[in-house]
């Protein structure tokens, strides 16, 4: 039996002419916290739509805990453990933070939103309309969403983008701690390298929709065709 | 006092109604309905209110479907038309029994609303707008050229019943009843409403509305919630439909014509389309200024034309929208 909770076996998709994603395998372990980094349009996104079945890969193969999920639908996925967060923040703005939660609760059995609002520190906001809060905690609550049920696999694409520098870490911190006790396998794109070497267990380097390297954080920063085609020299 | 969240925002709180308040007011209001007949002075008066409640019904119908779906409808006089259609058809070929007639009468729409629903809520914006715009002019062409159904585009009387439901059902065109019964309608139908907004599948279809793409990724079908609320829309417009050719004992193509869906989309956007009660204040207000207009000027179209304007440009919320705003600042002082 694999120890692999999410794996993607040569994942191919196409934009037009364009290969956003081109034979790429990816195999995450329990538990572990996987960073997904690489230039713009190095098949990143791509690759976290294709496992959450936002996009339909190409001949590949998305299994779940060896599982073959790749012709399920997302919601499908959902329900078997698997959930993901956007690159926007995609939350329901006309709704109260605990009306929204709520809501992701009632799809996932067992699910309770008090410990979520907790750990995400939303308490304070329950009643609060989404649109209405900062942009620091919509990011907070679009996680929040995703960790609703505590999912097996979390997809999450660039959950700090657009934070500050505080804020990235601070939402880096809650993620790992997650990670730890609740048993989260996470596959995460970030941009923000001290949030990515800051969390992460291993980092797969995607560039043009191939898979350039893999390793651990300090294996990376070293690797020079990594340094070359994304870090640069002051990485 | 207004509190601070984490975020530094002031908190509006909003607290929704509890469900012992809501009853509370449905059972004042259908106590104030009770009364009406010795409320309002005339029979034209009467008649004039039990009319605006038709629209009322047909008007919250449109919004509903707004507030839950997002979705605008320029066809929704379809279910109205077929309501009344299906009512007025079968009792004057007495094909089945009235009472029949009245439950058919609400069922094919719905179930029509229903399965169109899980074909158009997955399609947006204008070209949905468009999609019900021909829906519901389809219908109009159908009652309008097919003259051995209804006599077409003459309308077509009919005469109800003696007896409907152990009721004397002709008493339904005398205006003082309809009116009772109307209001009480227009009473549960809303508090039906409000209670579906605070259910469990109705916030999933709030969800939804807000954001489909996340709603799916939590789980959920996107699909049925959204057909459910076109089926629930529809059931409303029936009603109406019905009352409406109970009370005139008259059906005829203008109930499905795009006119009549774009006079009850203009009443819930002036009501407020944002709030269950909005489109049926809407209804009311817009009736009279028609009936009042309509005294002084032929091209009373015109008139409510220009209180569009005015109201989309300095009331985007509606009516109902503008009276909360005050009235929360009221009590902030």
């Amino acid at each position: 039996m694999t120890d692999n909770v999410i794996e993607g076996i040569k994942l191919s998709r196409r934009y037009g002419g364009f290969a956003a994603l081109d034979n790429v395998d990816i195999a995450v372990k329990q538990g572990e916290i996987r960073g997904l980094i690489g230039p713009n349009g190095a098949g990143k996104s791509t690759l976290i739509d294709v496992l959450s079945g936002r996009a339909v890969t190409r001949g590949g193969k998305v299994l779940l805990k060896g599982d073959d999920i790749s012709a399920l639908t997302p919601q499908e996925r959902r329900r078997r453990g698997m959930a993901r967060s956007f690159q926007r923040t995609n939350i329901f703005p006309d709704l109260t933070v605990e009306q929204q939660l709520r809501v992701a609760s009632w799809a996932v059995p067992g699910a309770d939103i008090a410990e979520v609002m907790d750990e995400l520190r939303l308490t304070e906001m329950a009643d609060v309309p989404a649109a209405e809060i900062s942009y620091g905690d919509q990011r907070r609550l679009d996680l929040a969403l995703a960790l609703v049920g505590r999912p097996t696999v979390l997809l999450l694409d660039e959950p700090a983008a657009g934070l500050t520098m505080e804020e990235s870490l601070a939402l880096a911190r809650i993620l790992r701690d997650l990670a730890n006790r609740w048993k989260v396998t996470v596959l995460l794109v970030e941009h923000d390298m001290q949030v990515v070497f800051s969390i992460c267990d291993r980092i797969t380097v995607l560039h043009l929709g191939r898979t350039l390297s893999e390793g651990t954080c300090a294996e990376i920063r070293v690797d020079p065709t990594v340094i070359a085609a994304y870090l640069g020299t002051e990485a | 006092m207004t509190s601070l969240t984490a975020s530094g925002l002031p908190a509006s709180r909003r607290k929704p109604a509890g469900y012992a308040a809501l009853i509370a007011v449905a059972v004042l209001a259908l106590a104030v309905g009770a009364a009406l007949p010795w409320l309002v002075p005339t029979k034209i008066a009467m008649s004039l209110l039990a009319q605006a409640m038709f629209d009322a019904l047909l008007a919250t119908s449109v919004g509903f479907l707004i507030l839950q779906n997002g979705r605008t409808s320029f066809g929704q006089a379809a279910f109205f038309g077929l309501g009344g259609y299906a009512m007025g058809v079968l009792i004057a070929r007495q094909w089945v029994a009235p009472e029949a007639a009245v439950l058919i009468a609400l069922i094919l729409p719905t179930a029509v609303a229903f399965l169109l629903g899980l074909v158009i809520s997955r399609i947006t914006g204008v070209a949905h707008a468009m999609l019900t715009l021909a829906v519901g002019q389809a219908f109009y062409e159908v009652v309008f050229r097919w003259r051995e159904l209804a006599k077409g585009d003459d309308g077509m009387s009919f005469d109800l019943p003696a007896q409907m439901f152990g009721f004397s059902a002709r008493k339904l065109q005398d205006p003082a009843v309809m009116l009772v019964l109307a209001w009480t309608v227009l009473v549960l139908v809303l508090l039906g409403l409000a209670l579906f907004a605070r259910s469990r599948i109705g916030q999933v279809a709030a969800a939804i509305r807000d954001n489909e793409e996340r709603a799916r990724f939590l789980g959920y079908s996107t699909v049925m919630p959204r057909a459910l609320v076109y089926a629930i829309a529809a059931f409303i417009a029936a009603i109406a439909g019905i009352l409406q050719a109970s009370y005139n004992g008259y059906i005829a193509p203008q109930m499905f014509h795009w006119s009549t869906s774009g006079f009850a989309l203009i009443m819930a956007i002036i009501g407020g389309a944002k709030f269950i009660i909005g489109p049926a204040i809407g209804a009311v207000v817009l009736f009279y200024i028609k009936d009042y207009a309509g005294q002084f000027a032929e091209y009373w179209p015109a008139i409510v034309g220009v209180i569009l304007v005015i109201v989309t440009l300095t009331m985007p919320r509606g009516v109902v929208g503008l009276a909360l705003m005050l009235w929360r600042r009221g009590t902030r002082r």
